[in-house]
């Protein structure tokens, strides 16, 4: 039972498996992916709804179309074109940590996201930026940035758990140990004729707490009513 | 800046004819990124899923078959089980997750309730819980020896075991437990961001107004959420009909098919099966065709053009 | 100058990822990138051994064999053996993934495969994988597991394990039962029905324990006459499969008797007999150690043939699970085969270790005449249980699995379900035989 058995289960975890590197590589991971999503979904929603037309509200219709396929459809000719992209550049192609990562990090889930919560936002804060001669770009770092703040905590929840427990890409895409990340060590665990569930449910424990914790963290960033006080 | 904002002082005209220009050309610069990624790794893989929905065959032996693989999804009991079983879920477990995570959201936003950083936290823990665990805790609840069947035979609402993972109806009923479990914290982090961005006087103007506290929700809050709720309720949308997880781990589609879901049959067709990869892409393409009618109806009833 | 100087952030916040994707990625793919080198392509190491990739799951078996089989490999091409540890699910998503987009990058020389799904993988990918039938023996090997490694006439896997089955049973239940070992030997199912009718009236517990969604013993049932959902030319038989219609049979009066434990998953289905709720296991010989993860049974458990089915030419042995090796038509095939060969194909001695220090008994005969096979198992009153096993395994009636037997059950499944609530067997053979035909045509 749980408990009784934890530190018996904690040497027999890390005498089987190397927690530590799947541990490292799902942190670099899910680190690099969250940062990189946030920015580039942010500033694509907030082009989408702040300097909307007619053409770019078509192609973000299109944009969300890709939302809407699975991913197990698109996965074969995506493996195809990391086939290639390796022999052209191997720093880039498969097995590599950059294949794992960068088909995660541009979605129309946190374009769509970021342009929802952008119609919320005091457009007359932009305007407000433009009079004080801000560029447009400047607008975006130093007027919207900071009051979106909880807008932002809420992505990066969801960034960094979907990068953090994300398995069909890794799994195909990552081959050597050196490169195994959680959900899939987790995976190798249960798969055996006598798993070791006392083992397994330790990792499961371990896997859990690095997104509780980011969850934690971030939604201290949910008080009512701060909003109102960031008036540029 | 004094220098910069002179600018701001030329003609009206011309500063309308600037805008008009800028907010054209800038914002192309602000989108182009992801106009690039989402091209070179979505688009053009779903253009390649698409030409290979037009082929049918065992593994690496494709043969071009045109739209034969469409016409034979008519005749698939299997594939009609699978759509049937995932409308299913999807009319019972969108709208009641909805409505549970903004009623969560809102109880949970109150800034006088102690210990909420725990609650949320609770609340939101079994979206991150290991699909691995999430299994074995849902098997071992709803097993026949289960604690849910032990909890209603101590109320006395059963007389013996309800086979909630053998029986056809209550496996359907477990799997939208198990949904709904998992994603209704989930969906809560999108209202409880979106929450802060509500203008607090507007509250405290119907305060005074004597609104009761359900007319604040309903009048204030809903209307507010709109574009959030919109955005859940097309993502939820998205996620039931590409559901996979929970019918793959908790019953693995049974008994009999009856709780397989069209991603599951996706993964049976390439996987678990002799690999027929044309009629995966094929099956695949009608969740994308079901998604864009469901998400146009969602848009048009939440009238996104305010 | 607001405009200047959000620019200069701009290309700072610019540089600043760029380094960082470079660092975290450039970093790791150093180590990696020479691993994808040595293993999909058979590169060569400094010290000129070939380097070779083995995918593997099951740490605690597979994965044992396979270290052990490096250890004892002494063929004359020097080889470095790298594996990979990956759950059966994931390797079968992997292999499939990777062979259909037509890139062999990242694949390993080596994967172990399911028998019952080798031939999806070899009819579906013809050039994928090396034939290696001239690097072994295929007669030192037991007949049940040459159909599904070969194909066209040419062998292209090396058999691993056995799943050869045993009924396990514990002794006191039965005895108490009324019956000894004797009368357990070389039965039928029916009486195995019986049997456990007895035992569930006189002792209380059920005789075995049951996942509905894994249907399972209805296989080991069927496999001891030699036949399966799809005969040798690939046509699907169930509508006049009669050892399936008497396996169904059998089958419902468990269920419809009370004398099955219905579990719904793998964890409940060993605490089944781990906590000494059922009476028997009838199952593949690997459950043997989870059995015997429980040492307060120690002494009350035994093994006896697997049930057969009344008929003629039945056996009183079958098979579930099993698995073999194969090698992928890539850069260093033959030293992969080679490996292969010079070990699991042919080094008996390296039987008796993967015996004594893994506990996998191979499905190499020669092997069953060592020493190792003879051992005393006290968990099991000093049955010589290895030996037995080794014994019924050469016995194991052939059947080929075909490609579709996943597809097949999961159609057969649910009319099971209609079958267990009272529509005919004749109806739910018939239209499960209807839908095959429909969908695997």
């Amino acid at each position: 039972m749980p408990g009784t058995h934890l530190v018996e289960n904690l040497k027999n975890l890390f005498a089987t498996v190397d927690i530590g590197t799947a541990l490292m590589n799902s942190f670099i991971i899910a680190i690099i992916t969250t940062f990189l999503t946030l920015l580039i979904g942010s500033l694509a929603g907030y082009g989408f709804e702040i300097y909307r037309t007619k053409g770019k509200d078509m192609v973000f219709n299109i944009l969300l179309l890709s939302m809407m396929i699975p991913f197990a459809a698109i996965m074969i000719p995506l493996y195809r074109f990391f086939g290639q992209v390796s022999s052209v550049s191997p720093l880039i192609g498969i097995d590599t940590l950059a294949a794992a990562i960068l088909p995660t990090i541009i979605t129309a889930f946190f374009i769509f996201f970021f342009r929802q919560n952008t119609k919320m936002f005091a457009k007359e804060l932009v305007e407000a930026g433009r009079i004080d001669g801000l560029s447009e770009l400047g607008i975006f770092f130093r007027i919207y940035l900071p009051t979106m703040k909880t807008t932002y905590a809420a992505a990066a929840i969801i960034a960094f758990m979907n990068s953090w427990n994300n398995y069909l890409w890794p799994l195909v895409v990552l081959q050597s140990p050196e490169n195994q990340t959680i959900p899939l060590l987790i995976s190798n665990l249960g798969a055996g004729y006598t798993p070791d569930y006392g083992v397994i449910m330790t990792a499961i424990v371990i896997a859990t707490l690095p997104t509780a914790i980011v969850f934690f963290l971030m939604q201290r960033h949910f008080v009512a009513g701060m909003m109102g006080s960031v008036k540029g | 800046m004094s220098q910069v904002s002179g600018s701001a002082n030329n003609t009206k005209r011309q500063s309308t004819f600037f805008t008009r220009f800028k907010k054209n050309y800038i914002g192309w610069i602000f989108i182009l990124l992801s106009v690039l990624g989402i091209g070179l790794f979505y688009f053009y893989p779903m253009v390649q899923a698409f030409l290979l929905s037009l082929k049918s065959g065992m593994g690496a032996n494709l043969e071009y078959v045109g739209f034969d693989n469409y016409a034979r999804l008519f005749g698939d009991p299997t594939f009609i089980t699978s759509l049937t079983n995932t409308f299913i879920y999807l009319l019972v477990q969108v709208p009641v997750m909805i409505i549970l995570a903004l009623f969560f959201s809102v109880l949970l936003n109150d800034p006088k309730l102690k210990f909420r950083g725990f609650f949320r936290t609770a609340i939101f823990l079994p979206a991150v819980t290991s699909l691995v665990a999430y299994a074995v805790i849902f098997k071992y609840l709803f097993g026949n020896d289960g604690l849910v069947n032990e909890l209603l035979l101590g109320m006395n609402l059963i007389d013996t075991p309800l086979n909630w993972l053998s029986d056809p109806f209550l496996a359907k009923i477990t799997i939208i437990i198990a949904i709904t479990w998992r994603w209704t914290g989930y969906n809560m982090i999108f209202y409880l961001s979106a929450l802060q961005n509500v203008d607090k006087s507007m509250y405290e103007a119907a305060r005074i107004d004597g609104a009761s506290s359900i007319q604040q929700f309903f009048f204030i809050t809903i209307p507010m959420l709109k574009p959030i709720i919109l955005f859940t309720s097309i993502v939820s949308t998205i996620g039931t009909l590409q559901l996979f997880d929970e019918v793959m781990n908790i019953t693995n589609g049974g008994p009999g098919n009856s709780t397989l879901s069209i991603s599951m049959y996706i993964y049976n067709l390439s996987f678990e099966y002799t690999p027929d990869f044309g009629y995966a892409a094929t099956v695949s393409y009608v969740i994308v065709i079901l998604v864009v009618i469901l998400s146009f109806i969602q848009f048009r009833v939440a009238g996104d053009r305010d | 100058m607001g405009n200047k100087l959000s620019k200069k952030f701009w290309l700072l916040i610019v540089a600043l990822l760029t380094a960082m994707v470079l660092a975290a990625c450039g970093g790791d793919s150093e180590e990696g990138s020479s691993d994808a080198d040595g293993g999909g392509d058979g590169g060569t190491t400094d010290d000129g051994a070939t380097k070779i990739t083995a995918w593997a799951w099951d740490p605690n078996f597979n994965i044992a064999a396979l270290n052990l089989a490096n250890e004892s490999y002494n063929g004359e091409t020097e080889i470095e053996l790298e594996i990979i540890e990956n759950a059966q699910d994931d390797i079968v998503q992997k292999l499939n993934t990777g062979l259909s987009s037509g890139t062999m990058k990242g694949m390993p020389n080596i994967v172990l495969i399911e028998d019952q799904r080798a031939q999806s993988f070899l009819q579906s990918y013809p050039d994928a994988f090396y034939p290696i039938g001239d690097y072994f023996n295929t007669e030192d090997f037991a007949e049940y597991k040459i159909p599904p490694t070969s194909l066209d006439g040419k062998q292209y896997g090396l058999p691993f394990d056995t799943g050869a089955t045993g009924f396990f049973y514990r002794t006191d239940y039965l005895e108490e039962a009324g019956y000894t070992h004797d009368d357990l030997v070389d039965i039928t199912w029916a009486q195995f029905v019986d049997i456990a009718k007895d035992v569930k009236e006189k002792t209380g517990h059920p005789m075995l324990a049951l996942d509905p969604n894994d249907l399972g013993i209805l296989r080991v049932m069927m496999q001891t006459t030699g036949t399966w959902y799809t005969t040798e030319d690939g046509t699907i038989n169930l509508v006049d499969n009669e050892p399936l219609k008497v396996a169904l049979q059998h089958y419902k009066e468990l269920m419809d008797n009370d004398l099955v434990k219905l579990v719904s998953d793998w964890s409940q289905y060993l605490a089944a007999f781990n906590s000494g709720d059922v009476a028997s296991v009838p199952a593949g010989n690997w459950i043997a150690p989870s059995i015997e993860a429980e040492e307060s049974q120690k002494g009350l458990w035994a093994v006896a043939p697997t049930p057969r089915l009344d008929m003629e030419g039945a056996a009183n042995a079958s098979n579930q699970g099993g698995s073999s090796w194969y090698v992928l038509n890539i850069d260093g095939k033959e030293a992969a085969a080679e490996f292969l060969g010079n070990t699991f194909g042919s080094n008996s001695d390296f039987y008796q270790s993967l015996l004594t220090d893994v506990g996998a008994i191979g499905t190499y005969k020669p092997a069953s005449e060592g020493e190792a096979y003879q051992y005393e198992n006290e968990y099991f009153g000093g049955q010589q249980v290895i030996y037995e096993i080794s014994q019924w395994m050469e016995e194991i009636p052939q059947v080929d699995y075909g490609m579709n037997t996943y597809g097949i059950e999961d159609i057969l499944s649910a009319e099971i379900q209609q079958y267990l609530s009272g529509k005919s067997l004749e109806d739910v053979l018939a239209d499960a035989q209807a839908q095959a035909e429909a969908q695997f045509k």
